[in-house]
C-alpha cells in the first residue's frame, strides 16, 4: 500500500485472544471422535464380516427371489414286476404286475442284465427307475423321461443287493410324476393371505379403537380448550404427560406386555395398536385443535351455547379435515405396525414370517415379505392419494 | 323504567398487564343506537366482550336485564347471553359448516345438548333460521358452506345468527371494519332495521365518525380505555371530535421528530 499511514505506533488491531475458546472446540472435536470409536466397538462393527458371507446366503439370496407361490396338483402312478434271483428259486412272483412294464428275463443272477421296457405310459413325464429288494428298501437305478408315446426301454444289471438279501424276490419300479391343472396358489401363499387380512384387520381394529379413545382425549389436551380455568388447566397437562409417557413406550413392547395379560394372538397385538395409537392421535389431533381459528368458538359461547355444544359446533367442523388426514396416516403405520408386530407373538403375518426363518424356509418367508412389501406399499400410495383429496 | 345495561366502574387489565379499560360508566335504554367510537387499540373490543363476558372484567358491574353479568355463574351466564346477540368484525362464521348450520347455531342457548349433538332442530327452529335468512336477504343460500359466500353475505348470516337468539341487546364489534365501504350502509342498515322495528338496543363500535353521526341516537367515544363523551350525535361536532382524539395524532408526531 502506498498511502501513508497515520502516524501511529500502534499495533494493527489484534483478534481477541481465544485460545480457551479454541481449546474447547478441539476437546468437543475429541469427545465426538472419541464416542463414536466406542460406538464402533460397542456395536461390533466389523465390515470383513460383509465381506465374506457364509454360504447359506447364497441359497437364502436364491430363495428369496423364488418365493413359494404357486403350485399345480402333484399326481403320481406306479408300476412294479417282480424279478427272482436266482432263476432256479421255487418262489412264486408276488405283489402286482405292472400294466406297460415288461422284464425280459425275469429272473436271473446279480449282475445280469434285464433289459426293461415301459410301454402306454404318460408320454413325455419324468420319471425314477427302481431296484427294489426282497426286504423293501429300494436303489435308484435312473432317472428318465418318456417319449411321445409313453414309451421308455433301458438296460440295466441286477445291482447287489443289502448283506442277506441276495436270494428272493426283487423287481423293478417304475414311478411316473408329473403335475396336472391349472396353477393354483400354494399352501404357502393362501397361508399368507390369510394372515395378511388378518393384519390389515388388525390395523383397522386398532386403528378405529385408537380413533375412538383419542377423539375425546384430543379436546382434553388441547391448550386453548382447557387452560381456561385452573382446574381444565390441571387436567391439561395431567393428559399431556399419560399421553407422552403412552407413547414413549413402542408398540412392540405393549405387544409383549398385552401378551403376557391375555395370551400370544391378534388380540395382544390389536390392544398395543390401539394404545399406542390412541396417544398418537390424540397428541395430533389436539395440536389440529390448538390451531383453529378462535373467532367461531367466541361467536357461538356468545349465543349461550355450553360448553359442549360449543366444542361441537364451533370447534368440530374446523379440525375434521385434519383429524381424517391424521387417521389415514395412522392407519397406515398401523398397517405396517401390524406386519410386524407378530414377530413377537401380536398376530398377523410377521407371526408366520418369524416362524418360517427360524425354520430356514426362505421361500416360504419370502412369500411373507413380498406380500407385506406389495401391502405397505398399496396401502402408502392409497393414504397418499386419500390425504391429498381430503385436504 | 331501570335501564336495560348499566356498567359501573368497569376496568379491565389484562394479564400481561395492559390497561384496557379504566372505571367506565354508562347505560343503555331499551331501543337505543349506541356507537361506540374510538381509535383501534381505544378499547371497544374489550368493552363489548366485558359486556357478554367473553372477555373477564377486573373490576366493575354490569347489570344486564336486573341480572349481574358479573357475579353470574356459568348456567346464568348462558342465559344472559342468549338474551345478547354479537356480530364480529371477521364475521366468526364456521367456515366450513352450511350457513343454515351457522346460523342455527345462535339458537344454541335455547336447546340442549343432546339434541343439538344428534341435530334434531325443531321445526320452529328450522322456520325460523329461514325466517332470519330470509330478512337479511339471502335465503337461498341456507345450504351453502359458509365460505363460498362473499363478505357481506358473510355478515349477514351473522346478523341472521343474532336474530335467532331473540336479543334484546346486539353488540357489533366494528361490524363493516373488513366490508368494501359500500357494503357498510347495507349491513348498517340491517342492524338499523333489527333496532327499530324490533325494538333491539344496538351498541355498535365503529371508528368512522360520519358513519357514527349517521346511525347513532347516541354515541359514546373512548380514548385509551377512558369513555371521553357520551352524549347525541349533534353534541360530536367535528371540534369535539379533534379535541379527543387531536392530542393523540399530535403526540404521535412528535415522537416522529424525536
Amino acid at each position: 500500500m502506498t498511502t501513508p499511514k497515520p502516524a501511529s505506533t500502534q499495533a494493527p488491531i489484534q483478534p481477541p485472544r481465544q485460545l480457551g475458546k479454541r481449546l474447547l472446540n478441539l476437546l468437543i472435536i475429541v469427545i465426538i471422535v472419541g464416542m463414536h470409536v466406542y460406538g464402533w466397538r460397542v456395536t461390533e462393527i466389523d465390515l470383513a464380516k460383509l465381506a465374506h458371507p457364509p454360504i447359506n446366503l447364497k441359497t437364502m439370496v436364491s430363495d428369496f427371489l423364488h418365493p413359494d407361490l404357486f403350485s399345480r396338483q402333484q399326481k403320481s402312478a406306479r408300476v412294479y414286476v417282480p424279478f427272482i434271483v436266482p432263476c432256479d428259486s421255487d418262489l412264486k412272483p408276488q405283489g402286482s404286475v405292472g400294466h406297460g412294464l415288461t422284464l425280459t428275463p425275469t429272473c436271473g443272477q446279480t449282475g445280469a442284465e434285464v433289459a426293461i421296457v415301459l410301454e402306454d405310459a404318460r408320454p413325455n413325464t419324468a420319471g425314477r427307475l427302481n431296484w427294489r429288494f426282497p426286504q423293501g428298501s429300494s436303489t435308484l437305478l435312473r432317472k428318465f423321461t418318456t417319449n411321445e408315446t409313453g414309451r421308455f426301454e433301458a438296460s440295466v444289471a441286477v445291482p447287489q443287493a443289502p448283506l442277506g438279501q441276495e436270494k428272493g424276490q426283487q423287481g423293478a419300479e417304475v414311478i411316473l410324476e408329473w403335475e396336472e391343472g391349472a396353477m393354483r396358489l400354494s399352501e404357502t401363499a393362501r397361508a399368507v393371505a390369510d394372515r395378511m387380512l388378518e393384519t390389515i384387520f388388525l390395523a383397522l381394529m386398532a386403528t378405529t379403537f385408537g380413533v375412538l379413545l383419542a377423539f375425546p382425549v384430543s379436546f382434553i389436551a388441547a391448550r386453548n380448550i382447557m387452560t381456561t380455568n385452573p382446574v381444565g388447566t390441571a387436567i391439561y397437562y395431567i393428559t399431556r404427560l399419560i399421553l407422552n409417557l403412552l407413547r414413549s413406550v413402542e408398540t412392540l413392547i405393549w405387544a409383549l406386555i398385552f401378551i403376557v395379560w391375555v395370551g400370544i394372538g391378534p388380540f395382544a397385538g390389536v390392544l398395543a395398536l390401539i394404545l399406542h395409537s390412541a396417544a398418537s392421535l390424540a397428541k395430533l389431533y389436539s395440536e389440529a385443535v390448538e390451531a383453529i381459528d378462535p373467532g367461531p368458538v367466541e361467536a357461538v359461547r356468545a349465543t349461550g351455547a355450553g360448553r359442549f355444544q360449543t366444542v361441537l359446533f364451533a370447534v368440530v367442523p374446523q379440525v375434521i379435515p385434519q383429524f381424517i388426514a391424521f387417521t389415514v396416516y395412522r392407519w397406515d403405520i398401523n398397517v405396517r405396525m401390524s406386519t410386524v408386530i407378530g414377530l413377537v407373538g401380536g398376530g398377523g403375518i410377521g407371526f408366520l414370517l418369524i416362524q418360517w426363518i427360524n425354520l430356514l424356509q426362505y421361500r416360504q418367508a419370502a412369500t411373507a415379505v413380498y406380500a407385506i412389501m406389495i401391502v405397505v406399499a398399496s396401502m402408502d400410495y392409497f393414504s397418499g392419494w386419500l390425504r391429498e383429496k381430503i385436504t | 323504567m331501570p335501564a336495560l345495561l348499566e356498567v359501573k366502574n368497569l376496568t379491565k387489565i389484562y394479564e400481561d398487564g395492559t390497561r384496557a379499560l379504566t372505571d367506565v360508566s354508562f347505560s343503555v335504554q331499551k331501543g337505543e343506537f349506541v356507537v361506540l367510537l374510538g381509535l383501534s387499540g381505544s378499547g371497544k373490543s374489550t368493552l363489548l366482550r366485558c359486556i357478554n363476558r367473553l372477555v373477564e372484567p377486573t373490576a366493575g358491574e354490569i347489570i344486564f336485564d336486573g341480572r349481574n353479568t358479573t357475579t353470574a355463574s356459568f348456567q346464568e351466564l348462558c342465559q344472559i347471553r342468549r338474551d345478547i346477540g354479537m356480530i364480529f368484525q371477521q364475521f366468526n362464521l364456521v367456515k366450513r359448516s352450511s350457513v343454515l348450520r351457522n346460523v342455527l347455531s345462535g339458537r344454541l342457548g335455547y336447546v340442549d345438548t343432546l339434541r343439538s349433538t344428534l341435530g334434531l332442530w325443531s321445526a320452529a327452529d328450522m322456520r325460523r333460521a329461514h325466517g332470519a335468512l330470509k330478512r337479511v336477504g339471502i335465503p337461498e343460500k341456507a345450504y351453502n358452506r359458509a365460505d363460498e359466500l362473499s363478505g357481506g353475505q358473510q355478515q349477514r348470516v351473522g346478523i341472521a345468527r343474532a336474530l335467532m337468539q331473540g336479543p334484546k341487546l346486539v353488540l357489533a364489534d366494528e361490524p363493516v371494519a373488513s366490508l368494501d365501504p359500500v357494503l357498510s350502509h347495507s349491513i348498517l342498515q340491517y342492524l338499523e332495521a333489527l333496532n327499530k322495528e324490533d325494538g333491539v338496543a344496538v351498541i355498535c363500535s365503529l371508528h368512522i365518525p360520519t358513519l357514527a353521526r349517521r346511525y347513532a341516537s347516541r354515541i359514546l367515544a373512548l380514548n385509551a380505555g377512558i369513555l371521553m363523551f357520551d352524549g347525541t350525535p349533534k353534541l360530536l361536532d367535528n371540534a369535539k371530535f379533534k379535541e379527543i382524539y387531536g392530542q393523540d395524532a399530535e403526540s404521535v408526531e412528535e415522537e416522529g421528530r424525536a
